[in-house]
């Protein structure tokens, strides 16, 4: 079956990498506790760029790892996949109408923060989970 | 109307797995599963492979009936 737009398989494992690689990354600078800087310029300084490298990572693993093709791509899986994508753009929508009622404006960084990855990964546990259900079905009847 | 199909026993006539029919026509051995419980309605294009492989019309593999 020919599918557009997908990464090929052996992609969701440089993305899995990607995101597994940016935790211990992202930790261990919190750990280090460093101060923000109080001068110097507001975009590009030390601490702007490392969380863009460090969000951009987990965003592009996340991407990948969504956006590979199965080992077998055929049309049930394009079905579900679809389905997946729409429960997750639903989930997103709702936890976004909810805390835009319940924050106030200044949080809004907060929203958008939540709002880069609930999509994706919500997208990527039902997909998973409901392929894995094909497969028990599958070893269950034999 | 649901859609009923015939491919356990074209395939049983055949004597051929759901691995080899799933090979024959390209999708996974979960799909065509799937397809034999009624759980999945295949696209058009694929119901023309799979009668194919059995050398059979497509009403007689696939076929409607009344039903929710």
């Amino acid at each position: 079956m020919k599918t557009r737009f997908l990464f090929p398989y052996w992609c969701r494992y440089l993305g899995y990498a990607c995101i597994l690689g940016h935790i211990p990354v992202v930790l261990f600078h919190k750990m280090m506790d460093y101060p923000k800087p109080s001068d110097g310029p507001e975009l590009f300084n030390a601490h702007h760029l490392f969380f863009m490298a460090t969000t951009l990572l987990m965003l592009v693993g996340l991407i990948i790892v969504a956006f590979s093709k199965e080992k077998i791509e055929d049309e049930q899986i394009s079905q579900l996949r679809l389905d997946s994508l729409q429960w997750a753009v639903y989930l997103n929508y709702i936890i976004l109408v909810i805390s835009l009622i319940f924050t106030h404006n200044q949080d809004f960084w907060d929203i958008i923060h939540v709002n880069m990855w609930v999509p994706l990964v919500f997208f990527i546990i039902r997909f998973r989970w409901v392929i894995f259900r094909l497969n028990r079905s599958l070893t269950r009847e034999g | 109307m649901i859609m009923k199909n015939n491919i356990r026993v074209e395939r049983a006539i055949k004597n051929i797995t759901q691995a080899d029919l799933a090979e024959a026509v390209g999708v996974s051995r979960q799909t065509i599963n799937t397809i034999e419980s009624n759980k999945y309605v295949p696209s058009t294009v694929l119901a023309l492979k799979i009668s194919r492989v059995f050398g059979k019309p497509l009403e007689e593999v696939f076929m409607l009936e009344e039903g929710d």
